[in-house]
C-alpha cells in the first residue's frame, strides 16, 4: 500500500504594485513575520518506494506593504509553507498538477484556453496562467511527465496533470528543487513563490560526516516587481528565507535558532528568479568556515572549508555550519555580488540573524536515507569541443533587450520551443563545451537532465572540479576577451536520449529568449 | 576722404557691432545636450558647449528645462532637436519624467516653456520621448502612452500642441526612432517592425507599409532611423549582437524590405547618422561603446564596411552606454565626432573622435582630450550640433 500524502497546494499570490500605500486586496493568509524563527519546509517523504502528491496551483492578487507583493502556500487544511518532497533513489514521484491560476499579468493578451481536450504534452498558449513543472537538476528523461519543459504546457481548463518518474538507482544523494517552467509565465510564477525543495535522500552515507546532524532547509527566493508599469526605477530585489522577508534594516531579519556551538547540516537552495548569491555566515564582522558538502544536488568529491559559498539562480549548497557562542552576534549574509555593469541589481542583504541559546530548538535530524549513495564519476576526456556564447542586444537602457544563447558560427535566434535544436549529438558522446559570455551582466547557464563538470573560468583549470548544473558565467567588461567556462557534458547514459534544454537560469533570460535545445539521439 | 563719425553715429556703430557680435556667439556654432536629469531636484537641463575652431568644447552653460528626464531609454530616440526657425534658433528637448517638451531659445539661452502633449500622453515615458522637426512642426514619440504628438512651432521657440495619433508595432513595440523627409515620416518601433507615415497634413497617417525589416529574423531589430537628403533611403539601426545597419528603398514614398548589413562585431547599433556629404555612415554600437564608420553609396543605397573604433576610454569604468553621433561640422565627412556617453556614477561625458578615410578603409581613432567631462548626470544619451547638418 502506498502512503498517500494529498495536498491542495494553492501557490501564489501576486500583487500589482502601485507605489505608495496600497490597501491589500484579496484574502492574503497569515505568513511569518519576518523576525520569526525560520523553520523547515513540511517534508512529504516517500514511503514503501512511492511519493504521491495532488498540487493544486492557485494565484490571487493580494498587496502587503511595503513588499507589493505577497505569496502564500494553501492547502485545504490550512496554510501549507511549500513541502520538501523526500525520495531515495529507486522512489517514484507520483505528482498530480491541478492548475487552477487566475491572475493574469497587466497588459498581456487575454487568455484563451485551449478548446478540450487539451494534450499538455503538445504545448498550447502561451500565456501567463499556463504553466508546468521542473524538477531542476534531478538526472530523469527529458520526456513529457518527467523532465520535459519546452513543451509541456497544463492550462487552466485541464484536469490534473501526472508527473511521473522514478529517481535512478544510481542518482546521487542532494537538494533539488521544483518550480514553474513555462516559458511565458515562469518568472511571474517563482516570484510569487511557487518553488519547493526536493531532497534525495543518503547524503549521510556520501558524506559519513553529516549523518545525525540537525538538518537545515533554507530556501532563498524573490520577488522582483519588473512587470509592475507604475515602478520607477524598478523595484527592489527583495530576498526571503522560507517565505520570510529578508530586508533588515527596513524590517527585522529572520532568526536562525542554534544551540551555543552547534553544527548543523545546512541545506540552501537559490530559489530567486535572478539573484546571485555570495553567502557567508558571519560572527561580530568575521566570516566562518563552513564545510562544504554537496553542490548542485551532487556530494563534493572531497569536502572542504570555504568562508564564502556562490550560488547563482537555481543553484544548490549543502555544508556544514558551526553555530556562534551563546551570545555572539551572528548572522547569515548575503554579501554584495558584482553582476556586471548591465546587470540587475544585486544588493547585499542580511538573510537571518543567527542566535544561540541553550534553549533552541534544532531541527529533526537528517533522516537516514538508504543502505549506500551512488558514487558519481566523470569521463576523462571529450570527444568533441564546442563553442558558444550568451550575447543581449538593447534597444535602450531600459530595454527592450533580446536575450540570445547562440552556438559559435550559427545565427543568434531567440529560442522557439517548435524549433530545430541548436546541436545534435548522440548517447554516448563526451563534449567540451566552452560557454562565453559577450553581454555585460552575469549569466547562468543551466542544463536540464544531467550534470556537467565544471572545468575551467576563463581559461584557468579549477583546482577542485565538481559536477554542477548551474554555473556562473563572468560578465564581459566591455575590452578584451569575453568570460567563458568550461563544462564537459557527458551523455553517455542511454537515459540522456531526447531533446533537452539548455538556458540562462536567471529565469527572464531564459523565457526571453536565451535557451536552446540539443538533441541526444539513441 | 571719409568723414569722421559724430559722437551718436559711433555709438550706434559700437551698438550695432556688438549686437552683430552677441548674435555671432549665440548662432555660431555649438553643441548641445540633453542632460536628461532624472532626480527632481534641481531640474534637468540642457547644456550649451561652444565649439571652438579646432573643434575643442568649451563651456558648458546650462539652461533649465523645469522638468525631469529619465536618464536613459531607447537608444534610437532623439532627445534634444536644434531647430532653426526663420529667425530662431530653437532647441527642444525631452523631460521624459516630467511628460513634456521644453522649447529653449538659442539666442538668449532662455527657456521658452514646456510644452505638454494630450492628457493621454501624460504618462511616465520611461524610455524617453523621442523628437523630430521638419516643415515647422515638432513630432514627439511618447514612450508612456506609445503617441506620436504633432506640435507646431510658433515664434518664440513656443510650441502649439496640435493632436497625437497612436502608433503601435506589429507586435506591440512603441515607437523608438523617428525621422522626417518632406512629407514622410518613418518610424522603428524596437519589436523588428517599421512603418511609414504621410505628415502632409501635420498629423501622421499611416502609408500601410507596416512590416518587420529582414533583419528581425535574425537580431537585428530597428531603433534608430536616418533619411538621405533626396529622400531615397531609409536607414535603420538598432539592437543587435553584432553591429548591422538596415536600408529600406523609400522613393516610392513607402517602405520597402530593408537589405542587412553586418559592419563588424561591434555591440549593438544603437543609432545612426550620416555624414553632411552622405557618404559615410556613423554607427553607435551603444552597448559596445564603440563607434563604426561605414561608407554609404547614396545612389545604390548600398554599405560596405568601414571601420571602428577601440573602445572608448572610460567604456565601463565611467560610462556604460553611448549615444548618438553628432559631428562637428555640417559639410563634407562631418569633421570631428562627438560622442554622448551615458556615466555611471553621477556624470556623463561627451567622447571626441576623428575619421581619416584611408584609400579604401578607414580609422577612428579617439582625440587626446577625450572624454569631455559632459551632464552633471547620468543620463546623456542626445546631442546635436548648430548650424546642424543640411537635411
Amino acid at each position: 500500500m502506498h502512503t498517500v500524502a494529498r495536498f491542495l497546494l494553492a501557490v501564489w499570490t501576486f500583487g500589482m504594485g502601485l507605489g505608495g500605500a496600497l490597501a491589500q486586496t484579496g484574502v492574503c493568509p497569515a505568513r511569518p513575520a519576518s523576525n520569526s524563527v525560520v523553520k523547515n519546509p513540511l517534508d512529504l517523504a516517500a514511503t514503501n518506494g512511492v511519493l504521491k502528491v495532488d498540487l493544486t496551483l492557485r494565484s490571487r492578487q493580494m498587496m502587503e506593504l511595503p513588499l507589493k507583493v505577497c505569496y502564500v502556500y494553501e492547502a485545504s487544511s490550512g496554510p501549507v509553507e511549500a513541502p520538501t518532497l523526500r525520495l531515495n533513489p529507486g522512489d517514484q514521484l507520483q505528482l498530480d498538477l491541478t492548475n487552477r491560476l487566475s491572475y493574469a499579468r497587466p497588459h498581456t493578451r487575454p487568455v484563451t484556453p485551449s478548446p478540450t481536450p487539451h494534450d499538455p504534452c503538445a504545448g498550447g498558449v502561451m500565456a501567463t496562467t499556463s504553466t508546468n513543472i521542473d524538477f531542476h537538476g534531478l538526472d530523469i528523461p527529458p520526456d513529457c511527465h518527467q523532465g520535459e519543459v519546452s513543451a509541456t504546457t497544463i492550462e487552466i481548463t485541464d484536469p490534473a496533470f501526472e508527473y511521473k518518474f522514478q529517481i535512478p538507482e544510481d542518482h546521487p544523494p542532494g537538494m533539488y528543487w521544483y518550480h514553474p517552467h513555462r516559458q511565458g509565465s515562469a518568472t511571474l510564477q517563482l516570484n510569487g513563490g511557487a518553488s519547493g525543495v526536493l531532497i534525495v535522500g543518503g547524503m549521510e552515507k556520501a558524506k559519513p560526516e553529516v549523518a545525525d546532524l540537525p538538518e537545515r532547509i533554507l530556501v532563498v527566493r524573490q520577488t522582483f516587481d519588473e512587470d509592475d508599469p507604475e515602478s520607477w526605477p524598478p523595484g527592489e530585489s527583495l530576498l526571503s528565507l522560507n517565505f520570510q522577508p529578508a530586508r533588515y534594516p527596513h524590517l527585522p531579519s529572520p532568526v536562525i535558532r542554534m544551540k551555543p556551538g552547534a553544527t548543523e547540516f545546512w541545506r540552501v537552495a537559490n530559489a530567486t528568479s535572478q539573484a546571485f548569491l555570495a553567502l557567508q555566515v558571519v560572527f561580530g564582522d568575521t566570516a566562518q568556515k563552513v564545510k562544504l558538502i554537496a553542490l548542485d544536488g551532487v556530494p563534493v568529491a572531497r569536502s572542504f572549508e570555504s568562508r564564502s559559498i556562490e550560488l547563482p539562480p537555481g543553484g544548490r549548497a549543502e555544508f556544514i555550519v558551526t553555530g556562534p557562542a551563546a551570545g555572539q552576534a551572528a548572522r547569515l549574509l548575503q554579501t554584495e555580488f558584482e553582476t556586471g555593469r548591465t546587470g540587475s541589481e544585486n544588493p547585499p542583504q542580511e538573510l537571518a540573524k543567527i542566535v544561540a541559546t541553550s534553549d533552541a530548538q534544532e531541527p529533526p535530524a537528517l533522516p537516514v536515507g538508504p543502505s549506500r549513495a551512488a558514487k558519481p564519476g566523470w569521463a576523462d576526456r571529450a570527444t568533441v569541443v564546442r563553442n558558444l556564447y550568451f550575447a543581449e542586444a538593447a534597444n535602450g537602457t531600459n530595454g527592450p533587450t533580446r536575450f540570445f544563447l547562440t552556438v559559435e558560427g550559427q545565427t543568434p535566434k531567440l529560442f522557439d520551443p517548435h524549433g530545430p535544436p541548436a546541436v545534435i549529438t548522440k548517447v554516448g558522446a563526451v563534449e567540451d563545451w566552452i560557454i562565453a559570455n559577450h553581454s555585460g551582466e552575469v549569466h547562468a547557464f543551466h542544463m536540464h537532465g544531467i550534470h556537467f563538470l565544471f572545468l575551467q573560468v576563463n581559461g584557468k583549470k579549477l583546482l577542485n572540479p565538481e559536477l554542477r548544473d548551474t554555473v556562473t558565467v563572468p560578465a564581459w567588461e566591455g575590452s578584451g576577451p569575453y568570460p567563458t567556462v568550461k563544462l564537459r557534458m557527458d551523455f553517455r547514459d542511454p537515459r540522456t536520449a531526447g531533446t533537452i534544454v539548455f538556458h540562462c537560469d536567471t529565469l527572464h533570460h531564459a523565457e526571453a529568449g536565451m535557451m536552446a535545445k540539443i538533441q541526444v539521439n539513441p | 576722404m571719409g568723414r569722421a563719425l559724430t559722437p551718436a553715429a559711433a555709438a550706434l556703430a559700437m551698438l550695432a557691432i556688438a549686437a552683430l557680435a552677441a548674435d555671432t556667439s549665440v548662432q555660431g556654432h555649438f553643441l548641445v545636450a540633453n542632460d536628461d536629469t532624472a532626480t527632481v531636484f534641481p531640474p534637468s537641463t540642457v547644456s550649451f558647449y561652444a565649439i571652438a575652431a579646432d573643434g575643442t568644447l568649451g563651456g558648458p552653460t546650462r539652461v533649465s528645462t523645469n522638468g525631469n528626464g529619465i536618464a536613459g531609454g531607447y537608444f534610437g530616440a532623439v532627445r534634444v532637436f536644434v531647430a532653426p526657425q526663420g529667425p530662431d534658433v530653437c532647441v527642444y528637448a525631452s523631460n521624459a519624467q516630467s511628460e513634456n517638451i521644453a522649447g529653449i531659445d538659442a539666442r538668449t539661452r532662455k527657456l521658452a516653456g514646456v510644452f505638454r502633449g494630450s492628457r493621454a500622453d501624460n504618462r511616465l515615458a520611461r524610455n524617453g520621448i523621442g523628437l523630430a522637426t521638419g516643415g515647422g512642426r515638432l513630432y514627439a514619440t511618447f514612450s508612456g502612452s506609445g503617441n506620436i504628438g504633432g506640435f507646431q512651432i510658433q515664434p518664440g521657440c513656443t510650441l502649439q500642441f496640435v493632436g497625437d495619433v497612436h502608433a503601435q508595432g506589429l507586435n506591440g513595440g512603441l515607437a523608438e526612432g523617428m525621422a522626417l523627409h518632406g512629407n514622410m515620416m518613418v518610424v522603428a518601433y524596437g519589436d523588428g517592425s517599421i512603418e511609414s507615415f504621410d505628415i502632409s497634413g501635420g498629423m501622421p497617417v499611416s502609408n500601410g507599409d507596416a512590416q518587420y525589416s529582414t533583419g528581425s529574423q535574425d537580431d537585428h531589430v530597428p531603433d534608430a532611423v536616418d533619411i538621405t537628403r533626396d529622400g531615397h533611403y531609409a536607414i535603420f539601426g538598432g539592437g543587435s549582437t553584432a553591429a548591422a545597419v538596415q536600408i529600406s528603398d523609400i522613393s516610392s514614398g513607402r517602405l520597402t524590405p530593408t537589405v542587412v548589413y553586418g559592419l563588424g562585431t561591434a555591440w549593438n547599433s544603437g543609432s545612426v547618422r550620416l555624414s553632411p556629404d552622405e557618404r559615410v555612415l556613423y554607427v553607435s554600437n551603444s552597448s559596445g561603446g564603440r563607434v563604426t564608420a561605414a561608407f554609404f553609396d547614396k545612389n545604390t543605397g548600398k554599405v560596405r564596411q568601414g571601420c571602428t573604433s577601440s573602445p572608448l576610454k572610460g567604456f565601463y569604468t565611467k560610462f556604460t552606454y553611448i549615444g548618438g553621433v553628432a559631428t562637428e561640422r555640417a559639410t563634407g565627412m562631418g569633421g570631428l565626432l562627438y560622442v554622448p556617453e551615458l556615466g555611471t556614477v553621477g556624470r556623463s561625458y561627451i567622447g571626441v573622435l576623428r575619421f581619416a578615410a584611408t584609400g579604401t578603409g578607414c580609422t577612428l581613432t579617439e582625440a587626446a582630450n577625450s572624454p569631455v567631462a559632459g551632464s552633471p548626470a547620468s543620463g546623456l544619451l542626445s546631442i546635436e550640433v548648430y548650424p546642424p547638418r543640411p537635411f
